[in-house]
């Protein structure tokens, strides 16, 4: 699959038949508008679908929330502990952080020597920089339940 | 020899205010005796340096010159330095001002003795003492009205030196504003003299005067004579300080300062100040001629109306007060004649005779515990001697009794003498004779009020006796309760007014006061004979040099002393005993007249007494309407608009938005986001129209 | 590009960054007893940063995203040097309050690196990667005092109200680069020179909002009193000096760099920050009874001075180093003083409070004094030569209307100052002051020494260092 780049757009706008060009470019975004399209349609057709087709008898035991077979024995928006809110904050940074190796790992070996040195010294650097901020988040008793 | 005299000036001219400095700044801690020494000390230093400075310039043979202290004022052409002139005019004038002023300082050692702030009283002295001196030493206007106004400020201090009594401080409100009238006048005349001529300089002006001559100034379509209204407008600043008619209002009421200060300031030497600038800008005035005949009209007004109001006043300073203000009046007339050296010369004897009259009064007012009321005197002569004595050859002096044609007179003969002379002299003018009519006139009133003021203050019956009782009885009142119990001596008093009484009789004044008076009674009697000679009489050439300027046509002094009319030279003498025969008569032979007359209330009696009802006419005119003025410009001017719109306008619509603006404040993030979402709107819609 | 160089430009930040991460782990392991030593350490870093700035290299790194000239110098080592007065501070409040953690001297060291990312930003990611890096430890700090309610809706109001205006900037700087088709500033001066549309100056305009919330410019300045009076006063102090300045300089570079050729554009909106940022500082002041409030008007009035600076053009920069300089003396010297000022251990707030000062505490009194009328700009003190640079700098570039409506707005100002000093002078005192604990006091009669008669001296020789710095800046 070809990754979108972002279009270099001076040239552009100095040449002529800049029309064409403009057409040149959003055509670039035409997937995009088809897959719209198509989660569009697709969502609503189910929706829709199930709505026309499906028979309807409801009654209090289908209309109430379901609990793994059990009944409902308390308030649905009661308070969490702060603690998941933690874990996934955390979660979420070590997440995000670990998806800066992907493209690092797809284009190390096709960048220039030197620039590869830096580029694999910096990834280092921030794997330090993770590992420090781990040990941080750990010494601090944020991973720990009770 | 110059440069010595260049020295010997200076230190005459600033001793006084090296004095005031001292004391002014560390009287408090000096005490009150060091304080008086300090200032009277260098007092009399600067006397004897003026003194000396006056002889060498009289009969030392030494020319005129001038001393440049230091510069003043150099911005663009107008250049004013700080100098020191001495020629004929300024070199008596030092003898006058730096003579009566140290006297005045050592008589305030005496009369000032119970004062609780005598440095600040002796400081002020001695700080008039200096600007005085600057005015006359001028050599050009700025300086002149830099020492104008430092009188001024002096006089403004010490008619309020009580300042805790209201008649006091508000008296010397009056002196300072009707003398701003003046300055203003003076101030404009300076500006066309400038506007005019490019220089304030003395030295640099008079020579141009005379190629100025006819020079017009078109205003509200007429054409003035330039010189004409410098000089007149000039003449309003002498007006103002001098108390002529129109602008007289202040002195009489300026005698609530001490006395010592009447007689320095408003007797002496600043109310002189007018004559003396009259006579030294003779070069201006001797080519403006309608201005000069208006000083000779309003000096003829002034002393024939100042001395009928004379006669019928009974506070012994007033009468002095109003006799100056005509004494004034004459050497106004005699200048606007032409007579200068007339008019300096009686300025010169006068200062002596009306200091003395002055510092007499202050001793009986001394010697009778502040009474200044001459209904409550009367038989003061066996009590107060000395002062009996000197205050009538003060008189005699200022009523000019001598005998005409011979050297036996006082020194008010002599000069008023002239002065009518001269002003005979100029009989084929009106202002002329107008002059003269009235000059024989206020002869005539001045003699009578001012021996009345000896009759009713030092002969007849003794009406303090009588008063003084009341006075006790008032003055212990509040003790009767306890005192009941003691006798009394007599249906009036009570029990202790006998025992107060033997310190409250009228005493004479210690010698410390009689000093000074003396030393004045005998230049009350030998200034008019002793100078005479240089002042009018075949001296007066060389004695003036070039000080007074008299024009090519000018032929007056000349003239008075070829007087052929017999009548003219005796009839001065003539009203002058009639005055006193008059006063005799009214007062000492049959004393229930007067106060006849005064019952009888009638219309001249209280047209005079009340002073010609200036000060109604001016309450109800100028003072009024510049109350109502002054209200406009306040109440609604001021505060309703100016104060409103601008400051108070400008606070209430800060405070008003500043509330507004914290009501934005609420505190609700979704408030705040909304502002900056408005903002990024309103920037965006900024942008497009600036673009577009 | 030459890698070495690129170290050697970066010095005062590795210093920075390397530190801050092994200060954290030390702290992790020493635990919060461990906070004097963590600000000590960190203390010692940002020392030994603002040498480096101080005797740095001038040059371009890693492809021009990073810029190294005299004025990101200057800015440096200035924002260090605050940065070590409030960790002092900080190290003596927090321990008072009894809520003493060793992140806090951290959270400083990596603003102060944040900081000087944006000093030295040459393009959109640079700036946007320091303005959140100060952003983020910012809010954090605001917040530090977690159980206190004020502290706490301080750090919220703030961190929601910041992440909008970041979203504002990164929609411009979208704009910006989907218009320019560069993120480094001078290509999009270039490309802004050769074809200039809506498009490019809106995404101008994007980002000064979101730039201009950082300085707390009207109308984007709702935020400051509200976390000026809940923020912990030491990091307040911090708020209203070092990062005001490092976004100011941002701020400057960004139009004067990357948009040198549009000033006739951008100085509109500038002037139009400017003027609103001081009428409404001076006259928000007028009523306000909170001390700390009232510095946020008095730091909102500032900025708009400071804008006025930038509006003014290349002869502005010097004024602004300068104005920044004393304008942060004078600030940290006020937040010192109310911090140095309590009653029987209860922080005075309210200018009431201030009432009588003078019969219970001369010395800061004297010091408040002198800098209440440094802040109005009252000659010869430091408030006064800020003005007069700034507004010396507008009138050249012709804005003069506009330093007369400073000046004016200045004048307003001024009432609520002259205010502050009838209270303690004449007023009756409410009650006996506490002693007022060591480094504030140093810290105060430093500030109002400063304040005079050394900033004399300090004129004298730094005036020609910022007009050097500032020479060749924008190019």
């Amino acid at each position: 699959m070809r990754l979108l780049k972002a279009p270099d757009m001076r040239p552009v706008f100095n040449s002529e038949g800049l029309g064409d060009l403009m057409n040149a470019f959003l055509l670039q975004y035409l997937p995009v508008i088809i897959f719209i399209g198509v989660a569009t349609v697709l969502g609503l057709g189910f929706m829709i679908g199930a709505l026309v087709i499906a028979p309807k008898a409801p009654d209090t035991e289908k209309l109430s929330a379901y609990e793994c077979g059990f009944n409902a024995f308390d308030s649905a928006r009661q308070k969490f502990d702060v603690r998941f809110y933690l874990v996934s904050i955390l979660f979420i940074i070590f997440d995000l952080e670990a998806s800066f190796l992907f493209p690092w790992a797809v284009s190390l070996f096709d960048m220039p020597n030197g620039g590869m040195h830096v580029a694999f010294w910096s990834m280092v650097t921030f794997l330090v920089e993770l590992g420090l901020g781990y040990i941080y988040v750990w010494k601090k008793g944020a991973l720990e339940w009770e | 020899m110059l440069s010595d005299m260049s020295t010997v000036v200076t230190l005459a001219v600033f001793a006084p205010i090296v004095g005031a400095a001292i004391v002014g700044g560390f009287g408090r801690w000096l005490g009150n005796i060091p304080s008086q020494a300090i200032t009277t000390g260098l007092l009399f230093v600067a006397c004897a340096l003026s003194w000396f400075t006056f002889i060498q310039h009289t009969w030392g043979g030494m020319e005129d010159f001038t001393v440049t202290v230091l510069p003043f004022i150099n911005i663009g052409t107008f250049h004013s330095a700080w100098s020191i002139r001495i020629d004929a005019l300024s070199s008596t004038m030092l003898i006058v001002v730096t003579s009566v002023s140290s006297l005045v300082h050592l008589y305030s050692w005496g009369y000032m003795s119970e004062d609780p702030s005598r440095p600040r009283f002796f400081a002020y002295l001695s700080l008039f003492t200096f600007a005085m001196l600057m005015l006359v030493t001028a050599a050009d206007f700025m300086q002149l009205f830099f020492g104008w106004e430092g009188v001024g400020l002096a006089s403004y201090l010490l008619i309020g030196f009580w300042f805790q009594k209201e008649s006091a401080s508000s008296a010397a409100i009056k002196a300072f504003v009707v003398n701003r009238v003046g300055d203003f006048g003076f101030a404009l005349g300076i500006m066309t003299v400038y506007w005019q001529f490019g220089t304030i300089n003395f030295h640099e002006l008079f020579p141009m005067i005379a190629a100025h001559q006819g020079q017009t100034w078109e205003f509200l379509g007429q054409s003035f004579s330039a010189l004409d209204l410098a000089a007149f407008l000039l003449f309003i600043g002498a007006m103002g300080k001098s108390a002529q008619f129109f602008l007289h209002t202040w002195l009489p009421d300026a005698m609530e300062g001490p006395t010592p200060v009447s007689a320095l300031i408003h007797a002496a030497t600043m109310v002189t100040a007018g004559v003396y600038m009259v006579c030294l800008l003779s070069p201006l005035f001797e080519y403006a001629p309608v201005a000069k005949m208006i000083v000779a009209y309003i000096g003829a007004i002034t002393a024939i109306f100042a001395a009928s109001i004379g006669f019928t006043q009974n506070d012994i300073k007033r009468v002095i007060a109003y006799s100056t203000c005509s004494q004034l009046g004459y050497m106004f007339f005699a200048a606007g004649v032409g007579a200068y050296q007339a008019a300096m010369f009686h300025l010169f004897t006068h200062a002596f005779f009306k200091a003395l009259l002055f510092l007499g009064a202050g001793s009986v007012i001394h010697g009778m515990h502040h009474e200044q009321d001459m209904r409550k005197m009367g038989g003061l002569w066996k009590y107060l001697p000395i002062t009996y004595g000197v205050m009538t050859i003060g008189t005699i002096a200022i009523t000019g009794l001598g005998i005409p044609e011979t050297q036996f007179g006082f020194a008010g003969f002599f000069s008023k003498d002239a002065i009518i002379e001269s002003a005979w002299a100029a009989h084929n003018t009106p202002q002329g004779m107008f002059a003269f009519c009235m000059g024989i006139a206020a002869a005539l009133l001045t003699s009578f009020y001012s021996w009345r003021l000896i009759a009713m203050t030092f002969h007849g019956k003794k009406h303090w006796e009588h008063n003084e009782a009341h006075g006790h009885d008032h003055h212990h009142e509040v003790i009767d309760g306890h005192d009941a119990s003691e006798p009394a001596h007599d249906d009036h008093g009570h029990d202790d007014h006998h025992g107060h009484g033997h310190d409250h009789k009228p005493h004479e004044s210690p010698w410390v006061m009689l000093v000074p008076i003396c030393l004045l009674a005998v230049g009350a009697v030998f200034a008019g004979v002793g100078f005479a000679p240089y002042f009018i009489g075949e001296h007066a050439q060389e004695f003036w040099g070039h000080a007074i300027f008299t024009g090519p046509t000018n032929h007056i002094m000349h003239e008075a002393h070829e007087i052929e009319e017999m009548w003219v030279k005796l009839a001065p003498l003539a009203v002058t005993l009639l005055g006193m025969l008059l006063a005799w008569y009214y007062y000492i032979a049959r004393p229930n007249l007067p106060k006849q007359m005064a019952a009888k209330d009638g219309p001249v009696y209280n047209f005079l007494y009340h002073k010609w009802y200036f000060d109604e006419v001016y309450q109800a005119t100028f003072v009024k309407l510049t109350k109502i003025l002054g209200d406009f410009f306040w109440k609604v001017l001021d505060i309703k608009i100016i104060d409103n719109l601008g400051p108070n306008g400008a606070a209430w619509t800060a405070l008003k938005s500043a509330k507004n603006l914290v009501k934005t404040q609420t505190g609700y993030v979704y408030h705040y986001a909304f502002a900056m979402f408005l903002g990024v709107v309103g920037l965006l819609t900024y942008v497009f129209w600036l673009v577009h | 590009m030459d890698f070495n160089l690129a170290l050697h430009l970066g010095l005062p930040e590795t210093i920075l960054a390397v530190s801050s991460l092994l200060i954290l782990v030390f702290g992790a392991f020493r635990g919060d007893k461990g906070m004097i030593s963590v600000s000590a350490l960190c203390g010692v870093a940002l020392i030994a940063a603002a040498f480096a700035a101080a005797f740095g290299h001038q040059g371009a790194a890693f492809g021009g995203s990073f810029i190294v000239d005299g004025v990101a110098l200057f800015a440096k080592v200035a924002i260090y040097i605050a940065a070590v007065f409030i960790i002092v501070l900080g190290q003596g409040y927090f321990d008072r309050v009894g809520a003493g953690r060793f992140e806090l001297p951290i959270l400083i060291l990596l603003a102060a690196l944040g900081m000087s990312l944006m000093v030295s930003a040459g393009d959109l990611i640079s700036l946007y990667v320091g303005l959140e890096l100060q952003s983020l430890a910012l809010y954090v700090l605001a917040a530090f005092r977690r159980d206190d309610a004020k502290s706490s809706e301080a750090g919220l109001k703030y961190f929601v109200l910041g992440a909008l205006s970041s979203g504002l900037l990164l929609y411009g700087a979208s704009l910006v680069y989907g218009f320019a088709g560069s993120m480094n500033f001078h290509d999009i001066a270039q490309s802004a020179t050769t074809n200039l549309n809506v498009g490019l100056i809106f995404g101008l305009v994007f980002v000064i909002c979101g730039l201009a919330f950082k300085v707390s410019a009207a109308p984007f300045h709702m935020w400051t009193p509200d976390v000026y009076e809940g923020a912990p006063t030491p990091i307040v102090a911090f708020f209203a000096g070092a990062p005001k300045f490092a976004a100011m300089v941002l701020f400057a570079r960004v139009l004067q760099t990357g948009f040198a050729a549009q000033a006739d554009q951008w100085r509109q909106v500038v002037l139009v920050l400017a003027v609103l940022s001081f009428v409404i500082g001076a006259l928000g002041g007028l009523m306000q009874k909170d001390i700390k409030r009232l510095l946020a008007y008095s730091s909102i009035a500032n900025m708009g001075y400071a804008l006025l600076a930038i509006a003014a053009g290349a002869v502005g920069i010097p004024a602004l180093l300068i104005f920044f300089v004393l304008y942060m003396v004078d600030t940290l010297g006020l937040f010192t003083v109310q911090m140095a000022l309590s009653r029987k251990g209860e922080p005075v707030t309210r200018i009431d409070s201030l009432a009588g000062l003078s019969k219970t505490n001369m010395p800061m009194t004297i010091v408040l004094t002198i800098l209440c009328l440094s802040v109005l700009g009252m000659p010869p003190f430091s408030g006064f030569w800020a003005k007069y640079f700034v507004f010396g700098a507008a009138i050249t570039s012709g804005l003069w209307q506009f330093a007369a409506a400073g000046l004016v707005a200045s004048v307003v100002a001024a009432f609520y100052y002259l205010r502050i000093l009838k209270l303690m002078w004449f007023d009756v005192p409410a009650g006996d002051m506490d002693k007022s604990p060591l480094e504030t006091r140093w810290i105060a009669y430093a500030a109002a020494a400063f304040s005079f008669p050394v900033v004399i001296v300090f004129l004298v020789y730094v005036y020609p260092l910022a007009q050097s710095a500032a020479q060749g800046f924008g190019s």
